[in-house]
């Protein structure tokens, strides 16, 4: 930088200022922080780590009112936020975090996501306070990213506004994972549902999380210690299978609370391909193949294999890119079609896919009408698996069934699947394991046609025998909940949950309700989470 | 290129007429120095980069500084000027929402700049070279060099940490209109009104990792009221 007196010298030697301005171009200043390069797991990048914005407890307060004026779900949002006494009563400094992991092969690799800090009152937003680790539901857009307040159009908005409400807001420190494969992170793939490197992605975050905290701009909020795992969807089962890891590793975990996850995932697959096709099977199955054959390299020489030709070309980069509903604009994967509507032939049994294409109450007895109209959408011409892996995995599972799906039997795993995609989600499937050092809230609703509410019911059947209050299940819908899924403080949830599906029935119409019915669970499991946590 | 082209053709201009200047009796140098008021007419795109909503961009504060000037006589019509402020330094103001998150940004000073802003116009003096009050017009090119870009805790806060600024050189056409009076026979009184085209590009580095960016018109427009001695 030039003194001053020679910039004065400068202005009067116009010639040479003018001869200067040939060459144009200002340079930049170099006051930047360098990346920390040692592409350790759980090391961030830059520490601090950039500050996205910084919001008080009565901004926050007051955007969500503003929000809800022109917005159906956050005025949703609000009621239930103000009916469970959760209206913000912290700021929240929002933190865009870079760290190092490893991919579904341990290969390097880093990845971003969210840390979020309560402020304000000394004692309840500062101070010491507890983490919540979060795990996020799938998405299809690789610019996912939930430490991303200022993007209303980001895939991420809705869940990290409900997030940083339901958590950040009550004065928990959030630490939230975009994964690998998602946002900066250059790993070529996501690995979707692999349990063990989505619980290193998981506990790299919250390891470099925690090396900000009291470095950042509210260097007062600090880690009391206690952690929460919590996660929806895809994230519910990341976040067992974190708890599950932590626990294995002798972590601290205070207690967790997976939400609508496919912890039973050798069952949900088997069912799934039996013809219980779930909604948003076509968006799920570009992420999961993808995943198992960079993790497994067994599913496939070419995607040809396994996808009709339609959709074969460039099918396993297809997501996380650009966003499903752009795939199926482009005709790039099909809206619904997961199977073909005309049954496979000259298969093991004929017989059985002529009465399951698609199933029906008479073929499937355990099933209702209404869930024969759901899994009938996941059939059509345009499809997208081809017939013969449809085949080649019901066929195995007839010969070596899950012990959940279709009868229950040891409620375990298939003992000796020999399909590849079996082997595969098999080995991603979380029965087996007990959590003995922390209790367990399991929440989802009972008709979710997108993530089946029987992974909940097979893992509370396998833990029955624990003493009451460490595996605590709730099924947040009226309809379909019992006794054993309607723990006593979370009754006025259900009834404001069914309050709030009977309304969006009576708007939209009941099958358009239903597809909706995954989504519009969420944020009541995610306020019973919060009032789970509340007793630690 | 287009720029050196425009360059070394006012080169040969101001060749041609230091060479007619001969013939003149008055006095062929002129200083000047007085007051300089400036008034940008800022017109920036928004920034743009991550975490940036929309509607996010900066002003520049209007300011005053001191005029110095050197005018070349090159005929009894024809003046070179040779102008510039002693570097002001500008506020720049955040313009948009009222607040980024909580922090607040519409009409905060977030930052200073300093400029090199000199100017060369070729004026068009009316009226007989006799006479003690002579209206003139100009044209020519401002260089804008910006320097000491600093962003204060405002900003900071609003932008989310330590961050850097560039701007970009502008080089760009310039006008002056305005009125000459002769007061004794060295000294004279000038007043004038001038406009520049200045345009940079806005970049910020916050942390090492952020970078946002805007293109900005800065378009100052400037009031000027001068002393010269002619020598």
């Amino acid at each position: 930088m030039r003194s001053k007196k020679s910039v004065v010298l400068a202005a009067l030697a116009i010639g040479a200022a003018l001869a200067m301005a040939g060459c144009g171009g200002g340079g930049a200043s170099t006051k930047s922080e360098s990346a920390n390069t040692s592409g350790t797991a759980g090391v961030l990048l830059y520490n601090p780590p950039f500050r996205v914005a910084s919001v008080t407890a009565a901004d926050f307060a007051a955007n969500l009112t503003a929000q809800a004026q022109v917005s159906a779900s956050a005025h949703s949002l609000l009621q239930l936020l103000t009916a469970s006494a959760l209206l913000p009563v912290c700021g929240v400094d929002f933190h865009y975090i870079q760290y190092y992991t490893v991919g579904a092969t341990g290969e390097p690799t880093n990845a971003s996501g969210a840390l979020m800090v309560p402020t304000g009152l000394p004692g309840v937003c500062t101070g010491k306070r507890p983490i919540v680790l979060y795990a996020h539901g799938t998405a299809s857009t690789r610019s996912y990213n939930i430490a991303d307040p200022t993007n209303p159009n980001n895939e991420a908005a809705n869940e990290n506004a409900l997030i940083a409400a339901v958590f950040a807001a009550q004065g928990y420190i959030v630490v939230a994972p975009n994964y690998a494969g998602y946002d900066v992170s250059p790993l070529p793939y996501h690995p979707f549902l692999i349990a063990d490197q989505q619980s290193k992605d998981m506990i790299n975050a919250l390891t470099a999380a925690r090396s900000a905290l009291g470095k950042i701009q509210a260097a007062g909020t600090v880690d009391s210690g206690k952690l929460f795992i919590t996660g929806y969807s895809q994230g519910g089962h990341v976040a067992m299978a974190t708890h599950r890891a932590m626990q294995t590793a002798g972590m601290t975990v205070t207690a967790s609370a997976p939400m609508s996850g496919p912890y039973a995932l050798a069952a949900t697959f088997d069912a799934i391909f039996f013809g219980n096709v779930n909604i948003g099977s076509t968006e799920f199955s570009p992420l999961l193949v993808s995943s198992f054959q960079h993790a497994y390299q067994n599913l496939y020489r070419t995607t040809s294999d396994l996808v009709e030709s339609a959709y074969a070309t460039g099918f396993d980069s297809l997501e996380p890119g650009v966003g499903f509903p752009t795939l199926v604009q482009e005709g790039k994967l099909p809206l619904t079609a997961l199977f073909n509507s005309t049954p496979p032939t000259g298969t093991c049994n004929d017989t059985f896919f002529l009465g399951f294409t698609p199933p029906t109450p008479a073929t499937e007895p355990g099933i209702t009408a209404g869930q024969a109209q759901v899994f009938a959408v996941g059939f059509g011409t345009s499809n997208l698996l081809k017939n013969s892996a449809r085949a080649a995995a019901v066929c195995d599972a007839l010969v070596n069934p899950d012990g959940a799906f279709p009868m229950q039997t040891t409620l375990l795993p298939p003992v000796n699947p020999q399909n590849a995609l079996r082997m595969d989600t098999k080995m991603n499937d979380l029965r087996g394991w007990a959590p003995t050092t922390a209790p367990i809230l399991m929440c989802g609703g009972g008709e979710d046609p997108t993530v089946f509410f029987t992974n909940t019911k097979i893992m509370q059947g396998l833990w029955q025998a624990f003493p009451t209050g460490v595996i605590t299940v709730l099924d947040v819908d009226l309809t379909t909940a019992n006794a054993s899924d309607s723990p006593l403080p979370f009754v006025p949830l259900q009834t404001a949950f069914s309050g709030t599906l009977l309304a969006l029935e009576t708007a939209v119409g009941p099958q358009n309700a239903i597809a909706q019915y995954h989504t519009l669970v969420a944020p009541f499991c995610t306020v019973a989470a919060a009032g789970y946590f509340r007793n630690f | 290129m287009k720029t050196t082209t425009t360059i070394a053709s006012l080169c040969t201009a101001l060749a041609l007429f230091t060479g007619s200047a001969d013939a003149s009796a008055q006095d062929s140098n002129d200083v000047r120095v007085g007051l300089y008021a400036v008034f940008y007419h800022t017109a920036a795109d928004d920034i743009q980069g991550p975490f940036t909503p929309k509607g996010v961009t900066a002003d520049v504060g209007n300011l005053q500084t001191v005029y110095l000037a050197y005018v070349r006589r090159l005929s009894p019509h024809f003046e070179l000027e040779l102008t510039a402020g002693v570097p002001p330094t500008s506020d720049t103001i955040g313009k948009g929402p009222a607040k980024l998150g909580s922090v607040p940004w519409n009409g905060q000073t977030v930052g200073t700049v300093k400029w090199l802003s000199p100017s060369v116009l070729l004026e068009y003096m009316f009226g007989e070279e006799s006479a003690a009050l002579r209206p003139f017009v100009g044209a020519g090119i401002n260089f804008t060099h910006f320097y000491d870009r600093k962003v204060n805790a405002n900003g900071q806060a609003a932008l989310g940490g330590p961050t850097s600024i560039s701007l970009n050189n502008s080089i760009g056409p310039a006008g002056t209109l305005g009125l000459y009076y002769r007061v004794l026979q060295h000294w004279h009184v000038v007043a004038s009104f001038s406009a520049a085209q200045v345009e940079s590009k806005l970049t910020t580095n916050t942390d090492g990792v952020i970078r946002r960016s805007n293109r900005v018109n800065f378009d100052p427009q400037t009031i000027v009221a001068s002393v010269g001695y002619s020598f």
